[in-house]
Formats: C-alpha cells, sequence, structure tokens
C-alpha cells in the first residue's frame, strides 16, 4: 500500500452542550443510541495503531460528554497513539482533567468563540465564555500542550488583534485562528459568516505582527478562507492519503464532511477491519488517484500539491464531487464563488442558524 | 541561534515525545504533527533528559562517535538543539 494512515480523527459523540452557528458537523447528526461502545473504539484505536497512524484526534461533538473519555485515552495510549482532545472545556474540572493527564493525554486544545463574552456567547448559542476561562487557568497549571483554537469570521474578525491578547493571556503555548469552513452548519450560514476582502487583507497583518512580537512565546497558525484563494487547499492532504475520520457511529470516513457525498456507501468500523476499509473500499479508493481528475486539473501541474481541492466542496457547491473545486480561480464553476464574495462584499446582516443537539 | 545556555539542561517540553512504536522512522512527536529525525538527531534527544547539561551532551557524543571530528559534532549538535528549542519542543529544565 503506498499510503499509510497517519491520524485517526475520533468523533466520538455529536453531542454538545454548545451550538455553534459554524459547527462543521454533518446537518444529521448521529444520535446517543448509535454511537460505538467503549469497546469498539478500544479496537479501532489498536488497529490504527498497527496500521501506522500516529495521531490520534479526539473529538466530537464535545468530546468530554462521554463519560468513558479517560478510559478512551488510556486505550489510544496502549495503542502506541499520540493523544490529542479537541474540546469546548465544557464538562470539564480538576479531577477529570487530572484523569485525562493520568491516562497519558499529550495535547489538548481548547477553542473559545471569541475574547468578549457577549459575542462569543452569541456564536456558540450558550453562556459558556466564563466557564472557559476558569478551565484554560486549570489546564496552563499542568504540565500539558496547551493549544488555544479559536474560529474567526465576518464577525469578529475585526477583534483579531484582541482575540490574540486573549490567548496570549490563556498561557497557552501554541494559537489555531481558522477561518470557518464552509460545510455543515457554517455553509447554512456562510452569508453571515464570510469576512470581507478587506477584513481580510487586515487579518493578515495582524497575524504577521503578532508572530513577530509573540516569537518564543506563543506559535501562531492561521487558516485562511480558501474562498479568498487562488487555488484550493490540499483538502485532507489528499483523499485516502494521510487521514480517515470514524464519525460516532463508527461510519469511516476519508473527511469530516464525506457523507454529503451522495452514492459513496461509507463503511462501518464495526463490520470491516480498519485496514480493509483503508486499503481496500471503494470509498477511499473513490478520489484516491488522479484517474478522477477532469480538465482543468488532470493537465494542471498543481494537482500533486492541491489534488484539486475538496471533493466535499466541489459537490456541495458544484453538484458534482468529481469536479474541479470551485474555489480554483481556474475551475468553469468558479463563478459561483464569486458570487457569494460580491454578495458578502456589499451587504447586510443576516439572521442566523443555530446547530441543534442530536436526541 | 547559539543563545543556549551550556550549563543547563534541556529536556522535552510537555506534548513533545519521541515515538515508541519502533517503526523504521525515527519520529518525535509534537502537537501539530510529527518531526522526523535523521542521522544521529534522536540519539542527542535522548540525552536531553532533563538531567545532562549541554556541555556534557556534547562530550557525550563525541564519545559515542569517535571518528567524527569533535569540533563538528559540537557544532552540528548545538544548532539541532537550538533549532527544536526555537520551535518549542525543548526546554530548559
Ligand atoms: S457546537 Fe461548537 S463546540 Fe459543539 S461540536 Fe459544534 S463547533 Fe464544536
Ligand atoms: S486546476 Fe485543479 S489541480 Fe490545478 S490548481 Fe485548480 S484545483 Fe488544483
Amino acid at each position: 500500500m503506498k499510503y499509510t494512515p497517519r491520524a485517526l480523527i475520533a468523533e466520538i459523540t455529536h453531542r454538545c452542550p454548545l451550538h455553534c452557528v459554524y459547527c462543521s458537523n454533518p446537518l444529521k447528526m448521529q444520535r446517543r443510541a448509535d454511537e460505538l461502545s467503549t469497546g469498539d473504539w478500544v479496537s479501532v484505536f489498536q488497529q490504527a495503531g498497527e496500521m501506522g497512524v500516529l495521531q490520534l484526534h479526539l473529538t466530537g461533538g464535545e468530546p468530554l460528554s462521554r463519560s468513558d473519555l479517560t478510559e478512551l485515552v488510556h486505550a489510544g495510549r496502549e495503542a502506541q497513539l499520540y493523544l490529542n482532545l479537541i474540546t469546548s472545556g465544557v464538562g470539564l474540572d480538576e479531577r477529570r482533567l487530572d484523569e485525562l493527564i493520568g491516562a497519558g493525554l499529550d495535547h489538548i486544545q481548547l477553542s473559545f468563540q471569541d475574547n468578549e463574552e457577549a459575542p462569543a456567547n452569541e456564536f456558540a448559542g450558550t453562556r459558556s465564555h466564563a466557564l472557559k476561562l476558569r478551565i484554560a487557568q486549570m489546564i496552563r497549571q499542568r504540565r500539558i500542550a496547551f493549544t488555544v483554537n479559536m474560529v474567526v469570521h465576518r464577525r469578529n474578525l475585526d477583534r483579531l488583534k484582541e482575540m490574540i491578547a486573549f490567548a496570549e493571556q490563556t498561557g497557552a503555548q501554541r494559537l489555531e485562528i481558522a477561518n470557518v469552513q464552509y460545510y455543515g452548519w457554517a455553509l447554512r450560514n456562510r452569508e453571515s459568516l464570510l469576512p470581507t476582502r478587506q477584513q481580510l487583507e487586515h487579518s493578515i497583518e495582524v497575524v504577521e505582527a503578532a508572530r513577530e512580537r509573540l516569537n518564543g512565546k506563543l506559535r501562531i497558525d492561521f487558516v485562511l478562507p480558501d474562498y479568498y484563494a487562488k487555488y484550493p487547499k490540499p483538502c485532507m492532504n489528499g483523499w485516502g492519503h494521510q487521514q480517515m475520520l470514524i464519525d460516532p457511529a463508527g461510519h469511516v470516513l476519508p473527511c469530516h464532511a464525506a457523507m454529503v457525498i451522495p452514492g459513496l456507501d461509507f463503511p462501518s468500523a464495526r463490520e470491516r477491519p480498519l485496514r480493509w476499509i483503508w486499503e481496500d473500499s471503494p470509498v477511499f479508493n473513490r478520489f484516491r488517484d488522479e484517474s478522477w481528475m477532469p480538465e482543468p486539473c488532470r493537465s494542471c501541474d498543481r494537482r500533486t500539491r492541491d489534488f484539486g481541492g475538496c471533493r466535499c466542496q466541489a459537490f456541495l457547491l458544484a453538484g458534482d464531487a468529481a469536479a474541479t473545486d470551485p474555489v480554483c480561480t481556474l475551475a468553469p464553476t468558479h463563478t459561483v464563488i464569486e458570487e457569494a464574495l460580491q454578495r458578502v462584499n456589499g451587504r447586510a446582516e443576516r439572521e442566523w442558524v443555530y446547530r441543534i443537539d442530536p436526541s | 541561534m547559539s543563545g543556549l545556555e551550556r550549563n543547563r539542561a534541556l529536556r522535552l517540553a510537555p506534548g513533545c515525545r519521541l515515538n515508541t512504536t519502533g517503526g523504521p522512522e525515527d519520529l518525535l512527536l509534537i502537537p501539530e504533527g510529527a518531526l522526523r529525525l535523521k542521522g544521529p538527531a534522536r540519539t542527542i534527544v535522548e540525552l536531553c533528559d532533563g538531567e545532562r547539561t549541554l556541555a556534557e551532551i556534547v562530550v557525550e557524543l563525541q564519545r559515542h562517535y569517535p571518528s567524527a571530528q569533535p569540533a563538528r559534532i559540537e557544532t552540528e549538535a548545538l544548532a539541532l538543539l537550538a533549532r527544536l528549542r526555537d520551535r518549542g519542543v525543548l526546554e530548559y529544565a
């Protein structure tokens, strides 16, 4: 097999006490009753370790919503994986944090919706900001790698400087600033979330200045919105090349949004060995090499770098998962992006649609 | 770059550790992913146990690789350690 999976993203539950307007979970979420059991996950982690996976990202929903989280962390470490927890922090207390670290947790990524309380609570659809601040303090007091994640968009990007100063206060070693990506709930709210071109240019300057000021103190990763890019992002570093995602019910996917693509039959980790799914399942092979590529990708030099962009975005925006990602300025469907940007760069605010909680 | 203090000891920062699966590559796992360690890099990182000073590490490496030029070992080891420290992978104990 030419490709070795390096990272497993385990969405262990879709349950979450927050209701973020840009949540990347699918609109159709998996119910609690359908979630994989502790034993199922333990088996998955063992198989992943044997296949060469290095990093295990525990995410959701809110992973803390599962009461067996400590056991899952322990099982991941037993399988020789590097354990990363991606969390809103809601559900964490001193005791649970100590248990998680004791079980082998390597790294915590704590998400904040904003530096200010009122907008943070508005974007999350809950009052959680003050609690998160206490949790940041708890994390900082312990020996564990700590990253703050901040999702940025039209409604908070003008405060980026303050948000970076805020992240500095939390004592994290690393700050990940990610522009919203337009799948799931975020796509529904796209017109309210996409930043303007002016905001974006300003934000790049702010990040550059902050990087200089904080060099050696806080590392900043900045993910730009691909709508403004000339070429698409190398989504998942290539379909079925390095990463896989397992949803709460055990569906194994090449990327978190892949469920939106019709006609794909996602194998279940309950029914099939992970190795078979990775190496032989039709889904993982569907866009793995270059044979599916249309023009202009097929004869484009960048195809080995961006793999023609994101398949899910191609489906969501161009109606065809085997099309060139419309974000690419060379794509025949690029006008859909231009139109969205035109609307965003000259019109008024809209209403939110809040993410709901699965039963 | 050579801002390292030779009479102090370094250790891996939280969330950074050597891969233990014994696969074909030497990897240093870090929050963002993994760094591939080439040549003697793994040995050098392993010596950063939070006890040995940098000066001691250099002497140990020179003993470990008797056929290499001692001055070159020193320059290269310190350059690697400085890079890893700048990246936040190693910290003073
Ligand atoms: S609602 Fe917010 S915190 Fe919950 S999973 Fe979605 S983005 Fe994450
Ligand atoms: S044409 Fe295809 S391969 Fe070329 S830059 Fe655009 S998406 Fe990438």
